[in-house]
């Protein structure tokens, strides 16, 4: 089974984000790859490992420093990439002019399957699945959490978590799949993965190179931090009954909840 | 005749030899030769040769083994005389060195008489086994006789009667106690049958000199009423036996763990003559040329870690340390010996062609028992501490634990195979430098309002303080870096810490198996430490301590490396730090050892002394301390795993410490500190123990106590928030 999986570099969840107007400060950040998107290589590996047949093929959208993504998923097991290493068109970027790079790059290739991560967990749009599906005329499946193909890779049945439950989704292939957690526990690269990822080819294109024109639909006008948390507060009193008093007085006056 | 004419003597093969030609005495030394034989024929049949085929074709990298060869003899000779390290066991270790003595004792006694009967008389018909000397040896050879009796004895007793859970039991272990023992006894019955048969009438020349012979002529007394003839007959029979058992001895070696006599000693002169017990070095250019990593079968060992197992003789001191036996875990040390040397057997039926030619067969060829998982299983590898009271406790000098490592390499590098929760330990040290995954940006926050100077505004500084990730970064041992920054500022110490800039050291990951996540952290701090300049460091944590002083060497970083407690003693004993105030609600207190800090690095006394000199609470010591202390559970990445198989190491050495009737138990380590603190609120012990570290003890004594600051009061209500 041939699989496309499309990934995306973020900022690691404990690292220091510092808004600067519309962006960040990416300067000190520590990335690593869209922590959903590990779940949709693992999954275009495991049905690759499966049939004992296929390639899988990386597909990313962002700057030199992307590269790093690329190559951890190569290390995991991939077997191709391609970088669409475009600063100036990433730097604009919404999901929209995401969906479009990607489409771009994969529309040629011969597929299956394609595993994106549900959303990436810095702009958390989750948009791009069901765009990239659109783009490419095909069907999408989004929040997957067990994925089974059919032996003559005709169709794939599919469980997605929907709230509070489970539904199992029949599609004909190929088609979108997005990823949720639970869906498999990522690899560990190996050492020898690493090193072979090093040797493994990336194709890297330019999103004039793809023909890709249309820009983005929106545009990210400030961005802001949540407030910082504030201090707790010690309720003092003479014994429970007066503690309990001031607790209720506070939540009342204060905080406004009773 | 032999010694005729000397009469403070006795007559070597009395009652043997026959008038005329000596045909016992030519059938003795065929049998001898017989015998050796035989031990070589034994050591064929008993599969040593096929062992060292193994071993001849193992691949793995070691360490110089025959440097300074005349110091290792040396070495070894006192180890062996002197039993060094078997003497650690009071028990097996004086029967160990009753048997050995009375061995030596009797085999020297042995070789005289043959020199004298055997090869002096018969060319020079000189006779020096006569007068005081004979009467000296006599003497010497029936106390020792009677010492190795002793020792076979206590043997027994253990065997029989006192069973330790560890000591292994297999057939031979009784056989080779009641052979030698028999081989004792009709020594003694034979001396004592010629002794009653020559000596006892007052007119023989000897008869003054009977009690030289204490043993033979008290035994002797049983046969005061049997004839001449009786003696005669008895004694010849009983002479042969004697013979025939002395001579079978040495064919049993070849065959049984007796054959440690031998290999043991080879292996004491081998021995690492590194400060810790090595483990491979994987040069970094390795990580891009080579194709395997770690160790999955046998021959990637070295020829050193499979002959390891010859010096074995399962003794299972290893296995009496082991922290991961005494808590019910599938891993005893001497077995994962043991089964490598029966495992070089097995595969040999592989690997050996027809010719007896060794070869070392590709995965996709070879069908027979895998090395891991046949061999040593996995919840074997993975149990294992690192704590090395194994190879400080092996008489032998095996090195059992770091034999695990490799395989561990092996796991994590080839088959990204090891416990589930180490994964996010794995990434938080590569993305986070540290193995709580916390963001790298709050290293330094545990300073705030301390005052701390930074490396990067202060420029340089005599030591740098390497605070480590459990003083960075957790909150029990940010206590710990707080009371050392306050007590080096107070004893005026030029010093700095990095803050952001410092790395993880890498301990854990090098422990668990992943080399290349070790490296990647260890060249990234040895860059920053040479970028300013560093030369004198000092650790809070002993794991830290051990791979910066130690291990960092390997890639080209060279530091003089302290632990806080040897700056912390010197401070003291310069008088730069007094300990005036009364620390209150101390009781009796306890010290305990870390492993990395006292096994790997010799450091006992100075935490010690420091604990001495707070004038408060009396220290006393645990069941097992110094170079015998149990570890805290926490090494060799213990720290970030589960602990499901048995019981838990950190309760069982909270135990120790109820039991030694300390209410206080102090650490120097952070892992042990976290690990005992655990431990207590676990067993619901809170009301009678408390951990705490050296450090904060010194800074309470100091009056730099965190109540009394101002900063530290921030800090705290920080930590609160």
């Amino acid at each position: 089974m041939n699989t496309v999986v499309c990934i995306k570099q973020v900022p690691d969840t404990e690292t220091l984000i510092k808004v600067q107007g519309a962006g960040i400060v990416t300067e000190g950040i520590k990335w690593v790859m869209n922590p959903y998107d590990e779940f949709a290589v693992e999954e275009a590996l495991r049905q690759k490992e499966k049939m004992k047949a296929g390639n899988v093929t990386i597909v990313s959208l962002g700057p030199d420093r992307a590269i790093e993504a690329v190559r951890t998923g190569l290390a995991m097991g991939a077997d191709t990439a391609v970088h669409i290493n475009d600063a100036a068109y990433y730097d604009k970027a919404d999901p929209y002019a995401t969906a479009a790079a990607l489409a771009a790059a994969i529309k040629g290739m011969q597929y299956d399957a394609i595993f994106v991560g549900k959303q990436a967990i810095d702009d958390d749009a989750a948009q791009v699945p069901a765009m990239l599906a659109e783009m490419l005329g095909i069907p999408v499946v989004t929040m997957v959490i067990k994925f089974e193909v059919a032996a003559d890779k005709s169709k794939a049945t599919v469980t997605r978590e929907i709230e509070g439950g489970q539904a199992v989704v029949e599609v004909p292939l190929p088609a979108v799949f997005s990823a949720q957690k639970g869906l498999n526990e990522p690899r560990y690269a190996s050492l020898p993965g690493i090193m072979k990822a090093k040797k493994k080819p990336v194709d890297v294109k330019k999103a004039a190179d793809l023909g890709v024109s249309e820009g983005p639909k929106t545009a990210i006008k400030e961005m802001s931090l949540p407030p910082a948390r504030q201090a707790g507060k010690v309720i003092t009193g003479d014994d429970a009954a007066a503690k309990a008093k001031e607790l209720a007085r506070i939540l009342h006056e204060e905080v406004k909840i009773v | 005749m032999h010694g005729s004419g000397a009469e403070i003597s006795r007559e070597v093969f009395w009652n043997i030899l026959g008038p005329g030609f000596p045909t016992e005495q030519v059938l003795l030394y065929v049998l001898v030769v017989i015998a050796f034989l035989l031990f070589f024929h034994g050591l064929a049949r008993s599969g040593f040769f096929t062992r060292m085929k193994a071993v001849t074709s193992a691949q793995g990298p070691d360490v110089e083994r025959v440097n300074n060869a005349w110091d290792r003899f040396m070495y070894m000779v006192v180890d062996v005389f002197g039993h060094r390290k078997i003497l650690r066991e009071p028990y097996q270790g004086v029967f160990h060195f009753f048997i050995f003595w009375g061995f030596i004792a009797l085999a020297i006694t042995t070789a005289i008489v043959f020199l004298q009967a055997d090869v002096i008389w018969p060319i020079w018909h000189v006779w020096f086994m006569q007068g005081g000397f004979y009467l000296g040896l006599s003497l010497f050879a029936d106390v020792f006789g009677l010492v190795a009796i002793v020792g076979i004895l206590m043997a027994m007793a253990r065997r029989y009667f006192m069973k330790p859970k560890w000591l292994d039991e297999k057939g031979e272990d009784k056989v080779i106690l009641w052979f030698i023992l028999a081989i004792l006894v009709t020594g003694f019955v034979v001396e004592a049958l010629r002794i009653q048969a020559t000596e006892t009438d007052p007119a023989s020349p000897m008869n003054p000199y009977i009690w030289f012979s204490p043993v033979g002529r008290t035994v002797a007394f049983l046969f005061s009423g049997m004839s001449m003839d009786a003696l005669r007959d008895t004694h010849v029979v009983l002479w042969w036996t004697h013979v025939l058992g002395a001579l079978g001895f040495i064919v049993f070696i070849a065959y049984s763990k007796l054959l440690h006599i031998v290999m043991t000693p080879v292996n004491i002169f081998l021995r690492p003559d590194t400060p810790q017990p090595p483990i491979k070095a994987m040069p970094p250019e390795m990580f891009e040329n080579a194709e395997t990593f770690g160790i999955h079968k046998l021959e990637e060992y070295s020829w050193k870690d499979l002959f390891d197992s010859e010096a074995c003789m399962r003794c299972g001191r290893c296995v009496e340390v082991c922290p991961a036996f005494n808590t019910d875990k599938p891993l005893l040390p001497r077995d994962v010996i043991q089964n490598i040397r029966t495992y070089m057997e097995k595969k040999a039926k592989f690997a050996l062609d027809a010719d007896g030619n060794y070869h070392i067969l590709p995965d996709e060829e070879y069908t027979g028992p895998a090395l891991i998982g046949d061999t040593i299983e996995k919840d074997t590898i993975w149990a294992c501490t690192t704590c090395m009271a194994c190879v400080e406790a092996c008489p032998a000098y095996i090195l059992q634990f770091p034999k695990l490592i490799d395989l561990r390499r092996y796991l994590v590098m080839m088959e990204s195979d090891f416990p589930a929760e180490v994964l996010d330990v794995f990434k938080g040290m590569e993305n986070n430098s540290n193995p709580w995954s916390i963001g790298a940006h709050v290293r330094a926050d545990w300073a705030k309002g301390l005052d701390v100077p930074l490396l990067s505004e202060k420029g340089e500084a005599e030591y740098l303080f390497y605070v480590g990730c459990a003083g960075a970064f957790d909150d029990l041992n940010k206590k710990v870096a707080v009371a050392l920054v306050k007590i080096f500022k107070a004893a005026g110490l030029d010093f700095a810490i990095l803050g952001t800039e410092e790395g993880c050291c890498g301990d854990s990951a090098k422990k668990i198996g992943n080399e290349y996540v070790y490296q990647a952290l260890a060249m990234a701090n040895i860059e920053t430490f040479k970028a300013y300049n560093v030369s004198k460091i000092i650790t809070m944590c002993p794991h830290g301590y051990t791979v910066l002083k130690n291990d960092y060497k390997e890639l080209g970083g060279n530091f003089q490396v302290f632990h806080y407690t040897e700056i912390l003693d010197k401070l003291i004993k310069q008088g730069k730090i007094t300990l005036k105030q009364p620390i209150e609600n101390l009781g009796v207190i306890t010290y305990h050892d870390s492993c990395y800090l006292g096994r790997y690095n010799k450091i006992y006394d100075q935490p010690r002394d420091i604990l001495k000199a707070l004038n408060s609470g009396s220290l006393v010591e645990m069941k097992s301390h110094h170079a015998k202390s149990f570890c805290c559970g926490a090494g060799g990445g213990r720290m970030w795993m589960e602990e499901d198989l048995g019981t838990r190491i950190n309760q069982k050495r909270t135990k120790e410490v109820e039991a030694s009737g300390a209410k206080t138990v102090c650490t120097a380590c952070p892992f042990c500190y976290t690990m005992l603190s655990d431990g207590i609120k676990e067993l619901e012990l809170s009301e009678k123990l408390q951990a705490i570290d050296i450090a904060q003890l010194v800074a309470k004594a100091a009056g730099l106590d965190q109540k009394t600051d101002k900063a530290g009061n921030e800090n705290d209500q920080e930590a609160a928030n």
